[in-house]
């Protein structure tokens, strides 16, 4: 565990350090500001703001098709395809620590640090309840843990490709087609009879955020489904690890 | 305490390293001699547990490095040939954070820090950031980190590369040092003096095999052999040369293998294996000529004229 928690907090410390980082957060703040404000210039958020998280987390909000696809693997590239980049890599798995360890230290220390990215968007709800606007907290809620399970399944994805090459264009790239296959996929093949189409329903991200979290319901069926895909792909940037070791 | 048993290595058709076998015993220091290319780095990347060997098996401390390879690597501290930290880390942090790595506590790693910082000279850049160092001290803080944890073996990967000739020699004096705590040291170099200098056996290797290993004696004789003779004369150069090609005493165990009349030198070549035990007949025939000699030396080998040398050994 030491080893674990020595490389956990390089990890954080490292993000926390990275100028690009904060690039990345100014540019995800302003972007988040804009979505947010045409979510409330939506004639339905305008009858109604209770309605703002569905539009803001859900289905036919930019957040979900922009955004959140986009982010995540621009902070796990550096989680493998940097360190190998820069040469580091070799210095950290002939070190005493198991690839399990650095794999769920890289993760969770991305995942951490994404908390920050959706803290800029819980003080635009606080700043509205300033102004005096109605918020339904366990909607608000609802769409924040959606979002943070679904980025945090992104991050996942990003994991498994930063650790195939010292690319970093092709670990971001490839992060980001793999959420958007994620994203579209299911929704392409929702409408097919049979099963496919059950399968592709029930897989379909920003379903689950409309009909489930940013409807202010805790849905396991969905939470399941979030934690299991970020841990196969937590699984899988293990196997490669492992993979080097034993694959002649 | 290191030990390779026949270990190839493939990447598809290209044989990087083909059934090498190899050990060292604690408090011996085993050089690792070879041109680049020759397999040296793979066959280290394969100690050290980053890579697996294509076939064979490869150990640390009697811990197989595939199937026990955490507890292997446990017992191993080691310097990559491009070794690199974070740089946006300084020596302090980067030290400490590898000391975690290596499952310190809290209170060893401050101790560990302070022992490898003082043991290599790195007071002075320990709040420099990483990639602020010099190539030199980038060395020491990769052999400051492999041995953090005091490990029984250590695997170098070039590690004179970059280092002026001072921090070479301090370099050479700590692995003495080190070996004699008993440490098992193995390091790679394809400068022939720098092993010679510093192991206690050596280990050539040559497209991925192994040429010739043995102790450094057995080494130096083979470079000897190589080795021609300059002389440094005052008088005719040339006529000097005509008149020993013609005397039955030294002809052929002694041949002119280049003539330099501007600089008034001679270069001989023995025929003897071993060429300093057969030179009392040429200089006792040179004190009987009309020349003065001046210097006399042996002209150390080079890498390749070893290489050529072993490679026509094998082929005979």
């Amino acid at each position: 565990m030491k080893a674990f928690f020595a490389l956990f907090r390089r990890e954080l410390f490292s993000l926390a350090v990275a100028p690009y980082v904060y690039l990345l957060l100014a540019i995800w703040f302003l972007l988040n500001g804009m979505v947010f404000i045409a979510s409330l210039e939506r004639p339905a958020v305008q009858n109604d703001l209770t309605l703002l998280p569905q539009v803001l987390f859900g289905s036919q909000g930019l957040l979900m098709w922009l955004l959140i696809p986009v982010f995540p693997p621009l902070i796990t590239l550096r989680l493998f395809a940097e360190e190998q980049r820069l040469g580091t890599l070799e210095a950290l798995l002939t070190a005493p620590i198991s690839d399990a360890a650095v794999v769920l230290a890289k993760y969770l220390a991305a995942c951490l640090f994404f908390l920050l990215f959706w803290g800029g968007v819980l003080l635009l709800f606080l700043l509205l309840q300033w102004q005096g606007a109605p918020i339904v907290w366990s909607r608000a809620a609802g769409g924040f843990l959606g979002a943070l399970l679904t980025s945090y399944l992104f991050l996942g994805a990003g994991l498994f490709l930063s650790s195939w090459s010292g690319n970093l264009v092709l670990a971001a790239g490839g992060g980001a087609a793999a959420n958007y296959f994620l994203l579209i996929l299911p929704a392409l093949l929702s409408d097919v009879p049979g099963p496919t189409g059950a399968v592709a329903r029930a897989i379909f991200i920003p379903g689950h955020l409309d009909k489930a979290f940013a409807a202010g319901l805790l849905d396991s069926f969905a939470v399941a489904y979030f934690l299991l895909g970020a841990g196969l792909f937590v699984f899988l940037t293990w196997v490669r690890l492992v993979s080097r070791r034993w694959v002649p | 305490m290191i030990l390779a048993d026949c270990i190839s290595k493939h990447y598809g058709r290209l044989t990087a390293v083909e059934n090498l076998s190899l050990e060292v015993v604690p408090g011996e220091i085993l050089g690792f001699l070879g041109p680049n290319g020759a397999g040296k780095s793979t066959t280290l990347r394969i100690l050290s547990g980053f890579l697996p060997p294509s076939s064979g098996k490869a150990s640390i401390d009697g811990f197989d490095l595939r199937e026990q390879s955490l507890q292997a690597r446990r017992r191993m501290g080691y310097l990559p040939e491009a070794f690199a930290a974070p740089g946006e880390l300084r020596v302090g942090e980067y030290l400490r954070f590898r000391a975690g790595l290596k499952g310190l506590a809290r209170k060893q790693r401050r101790a560990a820090v302070e022992r490898v910082v003082q043991s290599l000279g790195l007071q002075d850049r320990i709040r420099q950031p990483f990639q602020a160092l010099s190539k030199g001290y980038r060395q020491r803080v990769g052999l400051a980190d492999a041995l953090l944890h005091q490990p029984p073996a250590l695997l170098l990967d070039e590690p004179f590369g970059g280092l002026d000739p001072i921090q070479r020699q301090e370099f050479r004096q700590f692995l003495r040092e080190l070996a004699a705590d008993g440490m098992a040291i193995l390091f790679s170099s394809h400068v022939l003096p720098e092993v010679e200098d510093v192991a206690d056996r050596i280990l050539v290797l040559h497209q991925g095999r192994c040429l010739a290993s043995g102790d450094q004696k057995h080494l130096q004789q083979l470079a000897r052999a190589e080795s021609p003779l300059q002389l440094e004369i005052r008088g005719d150069v040339e006529r000097l040369a005509a008149a020993l090609q013609q005397e039955p005493a030294l002809n052929p165990s002694w041949q002119v293998l280049e003539i330099l009349p501007e600089e008034n030198r001679l270069r001989l070549k023995s025929q003897s294996p071993d060429p300093p035990e057969s030179s009392g007949a040429l200089f006792r025939w040179l004190g009987g000529q009309p020349v003065e000699v001046l210097e006399f030396r042996w002209l150390r080998p080079s890498l390749e004229d070893l290489f050529r040398r072993l490679l026509q050994g094998e082929a005979e």
